[in-house]
């Protein structure tokens, strides 16, 4: 088994330690024992009985490291995903076209990112699935919490209070109708204090606060299982400011994507991001591009880009697995946010490409 | 390579090894450099006895020796082209991904490397009938989006559960656990990855990611991109695969690739483009 030491997940030092006594490679120390090698290396006996269970795991028994929490490093057939997937739900967003371009709403274990110009309803929608991912079963929804990490203070509670009785009230209307038990059994815990306690809200101010924030975030939800929503509004926020070297955004971006798609994994949650735009100059043009540059773009499973189209907001799935790329119009109300009510602007084409900021008035245009 | 143990051979005991310990000869390498009759004198140990000792030792270490006429028959009985089910990308592949070989696919955000990835399984799957191991680190492995795939090659429900059942998926979030999947599969598989896009800092033109160092790995690469225009005039799902390194057809090649049609009986015109 001639695997390389540097490719296990052992400590810096440790390895440092091992190369200079000559092992190079998992074959070496196979037959090796925990007090042999701490002597030939000069670490302590835990250390190195820690080291050799890394390697011996690893290379005979296939486990993952972390078992019975992780699911990473586990096989599946696709056929067991694809069973797994359809009793998993949607977390809707009440406005049925962007559930129709997404196949039925966000989805869990992804990581969807929301790009947008301010202004465009990125914080709303965010709202709108915090309240959303209550929704109990029996009215198609997933009955989970939501963890909301805001880094930019746009969470407004009154608003979230808004969402929150639409919603009951919108419910109560499909349970009137239907007139089933368990409907109405179901509406009992749904309540606006019910709905408010079960949004668990983080204030961080800088990247180093979010970053630990993500970090703990596991133990949180090893606590609290029923949580199905992660939001972080914004992610661009504390990474644009005061961050002046590039390289370790990236890399610090980079870690991040890939604890969001483990959280998803690992705890069937969806986790939502959200974007803010820049301005590219490409050939002597202007473009609105999302921010955070482009090996960004590479880190949420699905994106949607929000922008304005003459008075109009438009909602763009510019990247899914399993979707087609499409645009749909949507509009934000006092109830929160819906499907848009078709007007005469919005029979015109839309030109999905052309992400201008919000339009003015003709009268104003030079 | 090889630390030096007792029993490694015949002829190297406990106290050959302390001694050689000694005088800082701890690996098969060090002894390979080391100036023999030194080591002889300072050890105390027969100068016959190195010599043979690093004979065996050499003999047992090094690789061994194949000759290009054994290495060819070797190749053609055992390398296999799988067909991509795509036959615009078949074309660029000259016939399919070969067995044996690495074959990377860069492209930026939407411009279908995942589709493609799913696609390959697909037909692989169903219509080579073998097993498809898909590493996944992002998310992207969608099984609906498969069984879509799956159902425009056949109706028939059991086949498609057939061939579900062939694809095995592995979630590697993390660089450990995935080259803990990766060293389970050593052998002669074709081997796909998917790379990122990011922009060069000084010349501002989009490269692949991962550096110079990883462009020499894989041997073939394919770039996809959205066909300008495409996403304004409607047919959004238009993507051009150019061929930008590759073992055995000329680079600069064009293929135009349709990924919502993936597999289907559509085919797609042919763009030639300028050899670099």
């Amino acid at each position: 088994m001639q695997r390389d030491l540097a490719s296990f997940s052992l400590s810096p030092a440790i390895r440092v330690k091992l190369v200079s006594a000559g092992f190079q490679t998992a074959e070496d120390l196979m037959e090796v024992k925990p007090c042999e090698l701490s002597r030939e290396v000069g670490i302590s006996r835990e250390e190195a009985l820690e080291t050799l269970q890394i390697i011996r795991r690893d290379c005979l028994t296939h486990k993952p490291k972390y078992a019975g929490t992780s699911e990473s490093g586990k096989k599946y057939t696709a056929l067991e995903l694809l069973e797994q997937e359809h009793t998993q739900g949607f977390i809707i967003t009440f406005c049925s076209a962007l559930d129709n371009i997404l196949g039925g709403g966000i989805p869990l274990m992804k990581t969807t990112e929301i790009c947008g110009v301010p202004g465009v309803g990125k914080t709303q929608l965010c709202l709108q699935l915090a309240v959303d991912v209550q929704i109990p079963e029996c009215f198609g929804g997933v009955a989970g919490e939501a963890v909301f990490i805001d880094t930019e203070g746009s969470f407004m509670v009154d608003r979230v209070v808004d969402l929150a009785t639409a919603c009951i009230q919108h419910l109560h209307l499909i349970a009137g109708t239907d007139k089933e038990e368990e409907h109405q059994k179901a509406l009992e815990d749904f309540t606006l204090e019910n709905i408010l306690s079960h949004i668990y809200y983080f204030r961080c101010h800088d990247y180093t606060e979010l970053l630990a924030q993500v970090y703990l975030l596991p133990d949180f939800l090893s606590d609290h299982s029923k949580v199905r929503l992660v939001i972080i509004d914004s992610i661009a926020f504390p990474f644009r400011h005061d961050l002046d070297d590039l390289s370790l955004r990236t890399r610090l971006l980079n870690g991040l994507a890939q604890q969001m798609i483990s959280l998803a994994n690992n705890h069937r949650l969806a986790v939502i991001l959200t974007n803010q735009m820049t301005t590219k100059i490409d050939k002597n043009q202007a473009l609105l591009v999302p921010a955070l540059g482009e090996s960004w773009g590479h880190a949420a499973t699905i994106r949607l880009i929000f922008h304005w189209e003459q008075k109009q907001r438009c909602a763009v799935l510019y990247k899914s697995p399993s979707q087609k790329e499409s645009t749909i119009l949507f509009q934000i109300t006092p109830q929160g946010f819906r499907d848009a009510v078709a007007t005469a602007a919005s029979s015109q084409t839309i030109d999905s490409l052309n992400f201008r900021k919000r339009s003015r008035e003709p009268e104003e245009e030079s | 390579m090889g630390v030096l143990r007792a029993g490694l051979c015949p002829g190297l005991t406990e106290e050959v090894v302390q001694l050689l310990r000694g005088r800082r000869i701890r690996t098969v390498v060090d002894l390979a450099g080391a100036d023999l009759e030194q080591v002889a004198q300072q050890c105390g140990l027969s100068y016959k006895a190195l010599v043979a000792l690093r004979r065996v030792l050499l003999a047992q270490f090094s690789a061994f020796p194949l000759n290009g006429a054994d290495l060819y028959e070797e190749l053609k009985t055992s390398t296999a082209i799988l067909s991509t089910g795509i036959a615009s990308l078949d074309k660029l592949l000259d016939a399919g991904l070969y067995t044996g070989e690495l074959t990377e696919i860069v492209g930026a955000p939407g411009s279908g490397k995942t589709q493609v990835c799913l696609c390959v399984a697909a037909n692989v799957a169903h219509s080579l009938q073998q097993n498809v191991l898909y590493i996944d680190s992002n998310g992207g492995m969608t099984a609906s989006r498969l069984l879509q795939l799956l159902q425009a090659r056949t109706q028939d429900e059991e086949k498609q559960a057939e061939a579900l059942q062939r694809i095995q998926v592995v979630h590697a979030f993390d660089i450990f656990q995935m080259l803990d999947v990766l060293q389970d599969l050593r052998g002669t598989v074709v081997q796909q990855v998917t790379n990122h896009l990011t922009r060069d800092r000084s010349s501002g033109r989009l490269k692949p990611a991962l550096g110079r160092s990883w462009s020499f790995v894989p041997s073939t690469r394919i770039f996809l991109d959205v066909t300008d225009g495409a996403r304004a005039s409607g047919s959004g799902s238009q993507r051009t695969a150019c061929l930008t390194k590759s073992p055995r057809q000329p680079t600069g090649v064009q293929e135009v690739v349709d990924i919502g049609t993936l597999g289907t009986a559509e085919q797609s015109p042919v763009l030639q483009g300028e050899q670099t």
